[in-house]
């Protein structure tokens, strides 16, 4: 995952209602969202986000229902016109760009996957897949192998020729993926992609797109208020409340250090065990200044669970951490225990329910 | 001597009326006739009259009488008449060509070519050899108690008039669907040609056009069958999944590639069930059209009625039964199969 920033987004806001712009100053001086609807009778959609998104990672933007973070998505590829602020994508202004420079933009460099998969209804599935070349004026022989490639890929060989409505809702998904891929973009806008699927269905569709990103480095960026399945493919994570950054960074850091009440309510909920690493509750030690009681060693990306399964429960050893051959630190059970516990739940006491 | 004598007392409007003219009561009708040679009846507070033009007329001679109001609208619609003709005539000329043509191919072809030709449209349309015995034993039915010409006739026009619907209406409501403007100023003037009694619609006609062109009924046919092609093509359109319609964006999809590689296919259900209706209503219409010198099945209903022929009136009112069935099941049956192509 090289730095090179892909996408910034620079003081972004958005207002709907009949006159944005004469609010605008309202907001900027720092008006709530509240007091904005009340007295001038317009919502706040977005409010002052800044977000650098990095060329070849996951981004996930996660929010309930009502915090913007589908506004946010149309914002990249300008289905929504922002109110005022700055998105850059490899440098260059978009808002700045024409129709015409708009419409190369979502050809070439950004595409979508939705929620309700849009999938044409009267197309095959590999014509389906091949709409993205299509509407660049590639000729349809040239278009379907590269079509069908990608519908291999994303594991749908064989049902090249059916229609959409023949597919169950993770099989159309998967041709919404391939659409997607079929483009050859750098960048992948995912809105709520696989929120409309069974949880079981949901988790392979994961698998499919963290397998797929090993091999292909795309810039993501994925939208979801399911905090599993962002904590799970996230390499920088948002957090949207009421169109605000509630906390942005390593989702691994969030998780131990929520820095709102807000996200400590939401991440007290989850499997802790199962997505916390290693690596961010290890001590880090130097090269070889190595302790002698070690009880054995663990990867530094293991899951905490998978170590409390090897220990067999025993929380009195310490083991040391390899990133493949070096030994970079050392893990005590006793903070692996610590780690499991909300900050929250261990500062007030349990919750109650 | 007339009510409302005092009204115009009161006003000191006498001298106005008299001066409008005579209070010559010319009489508008037989009724009217005969009241003016009857005795005057005294009149109570129970049958005070309207005031209408007639019962002013009666006590002032300037104002107008209602038959004035008529024969206005009639002489205003004759002067505007040669205007209209100018180039109202010209242009629907081609319509009575092809109306022409149509019924020729339609009584010269040999039977045996007709109803092959039905046998390959009505597979085309509906893949179903059910589908084509039904229609070709209907049209042997027609055909074997004699009234073949006559439905062949019948045929030819809707397939005319219907066809020139679809070409005219269906990008009629592809404009409406794109533009709201556009939707508010068409709409009532759908809605005045859906409601207007037909036979409304044939006075102008009668008068802008001669009786013996067969445009005459082939522009009222198409005015009454056109609406619901329209209706259904702006409904269709507006009825777009919203979400495939953002994908269409988000993939960078001019207009041009979003009207005619998503709206239109995904409106096609509802286009297609807006042109059966307009094949039906075209049925419907050329049944009345025969009023007005349209061939086919409809003179004959027409025979029945004048000439008290109960026989021919309701055999020839079968055979319209039949036709319409024809076209009903073979319009639905290609329906189903987009509906079938496209099922979420």
């Amino acid at each position: 995952m090289s730095d090179d920033i892909k996408i910034s987004i620079r003081n972004l806001y958005k207002i709907f209602g009949p006159d944005p712009q004469s609010v605008l100053q309202h907001v900027l001086d720092g008006t709530s969202k509240t007091d904005l609807l009340a007295n001038y009778n317009h919502v706040l959609g977005l409010q002052d986000i800044n977000i650098d998104m990095k060329a070849g990672d996951i981004t996930v933007v996660m929010g309930l229902s009502g915090s913007g973070k589908s506004t946010l998505i149309r914002h990249l590829n300008r289905l929504i016109e922002p109110t005022a602020g700055q998105i850059d994508v490899d440098g260059e202004d978009v808002l700045a760009y024409d129709e015409h420079k708009l419409r190369d933009l979502r050809r070439q460099v950004m595409s979508m996957v939705f929620q309700k998969f849009a999938l044409l209804p009267h197309k095959t599935v590999h014509e389906n897949a091949g709409t993205t070349l299509k509407v660049r004026g590639v000729a349809k022989k040239d278009y379907l192998p590269e079509a069908e490639k990608w519908v291999k890929r994303v594991g749908l060989d064989g049902f090249g020729e059916h229609y959409p409505h023949q597919l169950s809702g993770g099989m159309q998904q998967r041709v919404g993926i391939a659409r997607a891929l079929t483009s050859n973009s750098p960048i992948m806008l995912m809105d709520e992609a696989f929120s409309a699927l069974d949880p079981l269905i949901r988790t392979d569709m994961q698998d499919l797109l963290l397998e797929l990103q090993q091999e292909l480095h795309k810039t993501i960026v994925f939208i979801s208020h399911d905090l599993d399945e962002a904590l799970k493919l996230a390499d920088h994570l948002v957090i949207l409340k009421d169109g605000y950054v509630v906390q942005q960074g390593e989702p691994q850091h969030i998780l131990l250090n929520p820095n709102d009440p807000y996200i400590e309510d939401f991440v007290s909920d989850i499997n802790r065990a199962r997505v916390l690493r290693v690596r961010s509750i290890m001590e880090p030690i130097e090269a070889g200044n190595v302790p002698s009681n070690l009880a054995g060693d663990v990867g530094e990306n293991d899951t905490l669970e998978s170590v409390i399964a090897r220990s067999d429960g025993d929380t009195s050893h310490t083991y040391a951490v390899k990133n493949n051959d070096d030994i970079v630190g050392v893990l005590d059970m006793k903070n692996l225990v610590r780690a499991l516990v909300p900050r929250e739940a261990s500062e007030a006491g349990a919750r109650n329910y | 001597m007339a009510f409302y004598d005092f009204v115009f007392e009161k006003l000191g409007l006498q001298d106005w009326c008299n001066a409008g003219g005579t209070v010559e009561n010319a009489p508008s009708s037989m009724a009217a006739l005969l009241a003016q040679t009857g005795v005057v009846e005294e009149r109570s507070a129970i049958d005070i009259p309207f005031p209408s033009l007639d019962e002013l007329n009666d006590s002032c001679g300037a104002i107008l009488q209602s038959r004035d109001v008529t024969v206005g609208v009639e002489e205003g619609f004759l002067a505007m008449k040669s205007g209209l003709r100018w180039f109202l005539d010209p242009m629907t000329q081609p319509l009575s060509w092809l109306l022409e043509f149509a019924l020729q191919v339609a009584e010269t072809t040999p039977w045996w070519i007709v109803f092959l030709a039905l046998a390959i449209v009505v597979y085309v349309a509906s893949r179903s050899f059910k589908m084509v015995a039904f229609v070709i034993s209907t049209m042997a039915f027609l055909a074997f108690i004699d009234h073949y010409d006559h439905a062949m006739q019948t045929l030819a026009i809707i397939f005319v008039c219907a066809f020139l619907c679809v070409l005219f209406g269906v990008p009629i409501g592809i404009a409406m669907s794109r533009s709201d403007r556009l939707q508010r100023f068409i709409i009532p003037v759908l809605d005045m040609l859906q409601t207007l009694p037909t036979f409304v619609y044939l006075i102008p006609l009668i008068f802008l056009f001669s009786v013996t062109e067969p445009k005459l009924y082939g522009i009222a046919i198409i005015l009454y069958a056109i609406v619901p092609v329209i209706r259904l093509t702006n409904l269709g359109i507006r009825l777009v999944d919203e979400d495939v319609i953002e994908a269409a964006h988000s993939f960078g999809m001019t207009s041009k590639q979003k009207l005619f590689g998503v709206q239109i296919p995904l409106a096609l259900p509802n286009i297609m069930a807006g042109i059966n209706q307009t094949i039906m209503m075209s049925l419907a219409m050329v049944v009345i059209a025969s009023l007005v010198s349209a061939p086919g099945l409809g003179v004959l209903v027409l025979r029945g009625i004048r000439n008290l022929e109960l026989g021919v009136g309701l055999v020839s009112g079968l055979g319209i039964v039949l036709l319409a069935i024809i076209l009903d099941r073979v319009t639905k049956a290609a329906l189903g199969r987009v509906n079938a192509a496209q099922s979420h």
